[in-house]
């Protein structure tokens, strides 16, 4: 499992390494758990975790917006992935996380230089962040 | 950049020709000092690939502080004629009108004297960054409707927030017209509903300053301003409301590129034409997620006001007068030189100049209020525009200093403690939750804010008004 921030003069930009799509989707949660790094005082909880788009980058962007809108409406710091159903232009997974006041840092995933793609048998995705 | 040539002393540009996808040149406002810190990111490729939209017109412009974003640069501006022309969600941005309020209040700094402190805690305690539900003004239903298609005067009516003055002296008078609150998901509904009277992090921020010198004396005293005085410069947007609208279009457009028969070299540059249904609608729900931002700033300016009583009086409170209020991301259907264009601003502010009968009757010999806020700890401006701003950049001008050092950069160098520690011993109050966000917005981390404010004197698009250095600042 791997993931690193990337330099960019004013946003974020994140960019994973997993073995698998799956993978790529619980490091992304990894990322954003410790981006949001919350105290994280609240019970262990789950959230269904629902997305769409018409290409897997597509995916992995609205996926993330996902987990942004929980943390801006409802305060749900991500902590890990407990399960992924991946299908063509679907995902549908649960997310574990607690409820608590992470910082309100991350306005939106965009598309600029968005990617996922196999490479070498790996699976590579780069998202930018707009904070 | 080797395609760039020097057009005058302030004016650079890349030709069409540079690339076979561009349809206009790309053009920057800089000196050389500013343009070697400009072509160390890839903020001029961004411009370039701005220059392929369908339908812009002249040229892509850049102002002074323009760095690097995601798609459009920030400080990008592009005006697309109307009606086939293009309209991108991203060349808005995802924080839709961003921007800035200026109040004025009636004691100077030595008057505020030891109140200083207890004051910059009454701002940070009455004005959240602000996340989830419950914000100090929780509105739903028809309450957020009006909001989104009236703006701040909803508030004015309905709550008896602010005034009618504050709203004369708005861009706009805070409210687009072509708003749509139907045009807004429920999602953005949700995320952002909560959040009217909340700052936001970032570089969002709410600073108290003091006049430190006049430059146009005429200008100032029709402003409201003279030296000493003590100022607040409200820096906010439209918060998730704006950044959900935003989301929204960007995949919606996205979708809908290959119907259009766009090609774009960016992804994040999706867009449609203006007067199809997915550019029309953007339109719609951009205008209601801008009529939001001005109501958030409105809502923020009146937690200043209660501060103010709270420290220093009621009447000190209703004397604190609204300088005026501008956008700095936002798409606007304007006409210049007998084109209909929609002008889009990221990064940039509008600068009307004297004449103009967008701005307010008492500013109207000379020119529209801009602000410039410079970076955490340093000086910020007060600009009117000028006539070269309507020949050279769509009535446009400049809006900040501009990163040029990313936020881990910034925080490699310093801590926030110790940030903290030094703005402390130069007289600044601070107030800032995360030492992190603190030391990622320390003032090494941008552009010289004198420099920029310069070069768009010298270029004519605006003239410096005033110079304002902060006392106390608090940071979302």
């Amino acid at each position: 499992m791997t993931y690193r921030w990337v330099e960019h003069t004013a946003e974020l930009e994140l960019e994973v390494d997993a073995d698998t799509e799956r993978g790529v989707f619980a490091d992304a949660v990894a990322a954003f758990a410790e981006l949001l790094g919350d105290d994280g005082r609240g019970e262990l909880e789950t959230r269904d975790v629902e997305a769409s788009g018409h290409d897997r980058s597509a995916l992995l962007a609205d996926w993330l917006e996902e987990l942004i809108f929980l943390a801006d409406t409802e305060g749900f710091t991500p902590e890990h992935l407990a399960e992924i159903d991946l299908g063509g232009d679907r995902a549908r997974a649960v997310v574990a996380g607690r409820r608590g006041q992470p910082p309100p840092l991350v306005k939106a995933v965009t598309y600029h230089g968005l990617e996922f793609r196999q490479e070498h048998g790996r699976w590579r995705a780069r998202v930018v962040l707009d904070v | 950049m080797s395609d760039l040539r020097r057009i005058d002393e302030t004016l650079w540009e890349i030709p069409k020709e540079a690339r076979a996808d561009m349809r206009v040149p790309a053009r920057v406002f800089a000196d050389e000092e500013l343009l070697d810190a400009i072509s160390t990111d890839s903020s001029l490729e961004q411009l370039q690939n701005v220059a392929t939209l369908p339908g812009i017109v002249d040229a892509a412009l850049a102002m002074p502080d323009i760095h690097q974003g995601y798609g459009f640069p920030v400080g990008g501006v592009a005006a697309i004629e109307l009606p086939d022309g293009v309209v991108s969600p991203g060349g808005v941005g995802y924080d839709i009108n961003c921007g800035v309020r200026l109040l004025a209040a009636p004691f100077s700094e030595a008057e505020l004297g030891q109140r200083r402190e207890r004051l910059v805690h009454e701002l940070s305690r009455r004005i959240p960054a602000g996340t989830g539900r419950g914000g100090p003004l929780d509105l739903r239903g028809a309450d957020l409707e009006r909001v989104l298609r009236d703006g701040p005067k909803a508030l004015v009516e309905t709550r008896g927030i602010g005034s009618e003055d504050d709203i004369e002296r708005t861009e706009s008078r805070g409210c687009l017209e072509d708003a749509d609150p139907a045009a807004v998901s429920e999602r953005a509904r949700e995320r952002g509903g909560g959040q009217l009277g909340t700052a936001g992090s970032g570089n969002h921020f709410v600073e108290v300053q003091r006049v430190a010198r006049i430059l146009d004396a005429p200008a100032a005293e029709a402003f409201g301003l003279q030296e000493g005085q003590v100022t607040i410069l409200i820096h906010s947007g439209s918060r998730g409301l704006g950044h959900q609208v935003c989301t929204d279009y960007v995949k919606r457009m996205d979708a809908a590129i290959a119907r259009h028969g766009i090609e774009l070299p960016d992804r994040q540059l999706a867009c449609a034409p203006a007067s199809s249904p997915e550019g029309r609608a953007y339109l719609a729900a951009m205008a209601a997620a801008a009529n939001f931002a001005w109501a958030n700033r409105h809502a923020i300016a009146h937690r200043v006001r209660e501060s103010i009583a709270q420290v220093l009086g009621e009447r000190d409170a209703a004397a604190t007068r609204q300088v005026y209020d501008v956008a700095h991301n936002v798409a606007k259907a304007e006409r210049h030189e007998g084109r209909d264009v929609l002008v889009h601003r990221k990064g940039a502010t509008r600068a009307f100049p004297a004449g103009s009968d967008e701005i307010p009757a008492d500013y109207w010999d000379h020119g529209q209020p801009v602000f410039i806020p410079g970076s955490m700890g340093t000086s910020s401006f007060v600009l009117a525009g000028e006539a070269g701003s309507m020949r050279r950049s769509f009535g446009t001008t400049c809006h900040g200093a501009g990163r040029r050092m990313s936020r881990t950069g910034a925080r490699k160098q310093i801590g926030g403690a110790e940030l903290r520690r030094e703005l402390e011993a130069r007289g600044i109050v601070v107030r800032c939750p995360s030492n992190r966000g603190l030391a990622e917005e320390a003032p090494f981390a941008y552009k010289d804010v004198e420099r920029v404010v310069e070069i768009v004197e010298r270029a004519g698009l605006a003239r410096r008004v005033a110079q304002l250095v902060p006392i106390g600042v608090v940071k979302g």
